[in-house]
């Protein structure tokens, strides 16, 4: 499954994953935002595995800023932006 | 650590022939190591281009981003640069494209979006001589009343920030939109693609040879902040070719996010 977000302010934040026994799984972040240390994407997805398809956007977002490294640069991404792209991969039909 | 000003620094150009896009982005890499690390003073780099390329952002999706069909029809090579940001299409003479390898002193307590226009600021002078009215549109693009004309990004690397940019001298558009998959969405971030063949914000403009235009673009920069002619080190070089030969030709690398 495929969403996209297009953050206001900011840059196209994108998830892909499946959904297995009602958990996430095989979930990948991408995008054209800016990420550093570039490690915390790998963190990012980690965090996202295995959480509660049921899981509300605020419980997603709170999952990624507990991930985050304390030294983490964000520019046009944001915990927020990732959790509406995984909803709306889960709740959308894929967009073009 | 103090802020710093451009001039507070002794910077240096590099500006060669043309080479591979691995070795592009082994450059980018290894330069804004050794500026980081102090072995190198401050440095601008202007890039050129030995084959046609696909540059992906750090952080983009490969086969979300590329119709590798496509690319490898048009004999086009896909490589994936440390830096995030968006998909650059490049052949050779279509593009500008330059680094600044800086010390982080000079954007200190600067915001990304204030970093991004600063490090941009000479170019924007150097488009008003060329009779360009250009500016800044956060997060990172250089516009014009003639469309988009460049995507910038930065990376920071121990003490030092890297801030590349490719700008639109004359692009096919029709063959970027075969190998990229750009979502409609997007295009009007691309210049307006959907009603022109060619995308060539530089050209159009100034009337001018790309040469032309890059000349002037150094000539503004040495003038406003000062540049001496350097070449890359020899123990630079060779890094450079290990990590190009390496890292930014594996599958691992271009892979990296699927």
């Amino acid at each position: 499954m495929h969403g996209e977000y297009k953050m206001p302010g900011g840059k196209l934040v994108v998830i892909d994953l499946d959904v297995r026994d009602g958990r996430l799984a095989n979930v990948q972040l991408s995008g054209d935002f800016f990420l550093e240390p570039d490690s915390a994407l790998h963190a990012i997805n980690a965090a996202l595995e295995g959480q509660p398809e049921q899981a509300s956007e605020t419980a997603l977002a709170d999952a990624v800023l507990d991930a985050l490294p304390p030294d983490v640069m964000m520019y046009g991404l944001s915990p927020q932006a990732i959790a509406v792209a995984v909803s709306r991969a889960l709740h959308r039909e894929a967009e073009a | 650590m103090m802020r710093t000003d451009w001039r507070d620094h002794d910077w240096q150009l590099i500006h060669t022939i043309p080479q591979s896009p691995s070795l592009h982005m082994a450059l980018d890499d290894v330069l804004t190591y050794e500026v980081g690390a102090g072995r190198r003073k401050p440095t601008l780099r202007i890039w050129e281009w030995a084959a046609p390329a696909v540059v992906i952002g750090r952080f983009q999706s490969l086969r979300n981003e590329v119709d590798a069909e496509a690319a490898q029809r048009h004999g086009i090579q896909v490589v994936r640069r440390v830096s995030g940001g968006g998909a650059m299409f490049i052949e050779p003479g279509n593009t500008i494209t330059y680094s600044i390898y800086a010390p982080q002193s000079l954007v200190k307590d600067l915001s990304f979006q204030e970093a991004y226009a600063f490090f941009d600021a000479w170019v924007l002078e150097a488009l008003a001589e060329l009779g360009i009215k250009a500016w800044y549109q956060p997060l990172n693009d250089i516009t014009s009343e003639g469309g988009k004309i460049a995507g910038a990004a930065q990376v920071h690397r121990g003490g030092a920030v890297l801030h590349h940019v490719t700008m639109a001298y004359d692009i096919d558009a029709t063959k970027m939109l075969d190998v990229l998959r750009i979502g409609r969405e997007k295009l009007s971030d691309k210049g307006t693609v959907s009603a022109a063949k060619r995308v060539d914000p530089l050209r159009s403009q100034t009337g001018l040879p790309r040469e032309a235009v890059i000349e002037r673009m150094i000539a503004t920069f040495r003038r406003l902040h000062g540049l001496s002619d350097d070449v890359v080190r020899a123990d630079e070089q060779a890094r450079a070719e290990e990590l190009a030969l390496g890292k930014f030709s594996s599958a691992a690398w271009l892979n990296d996010v699927a």
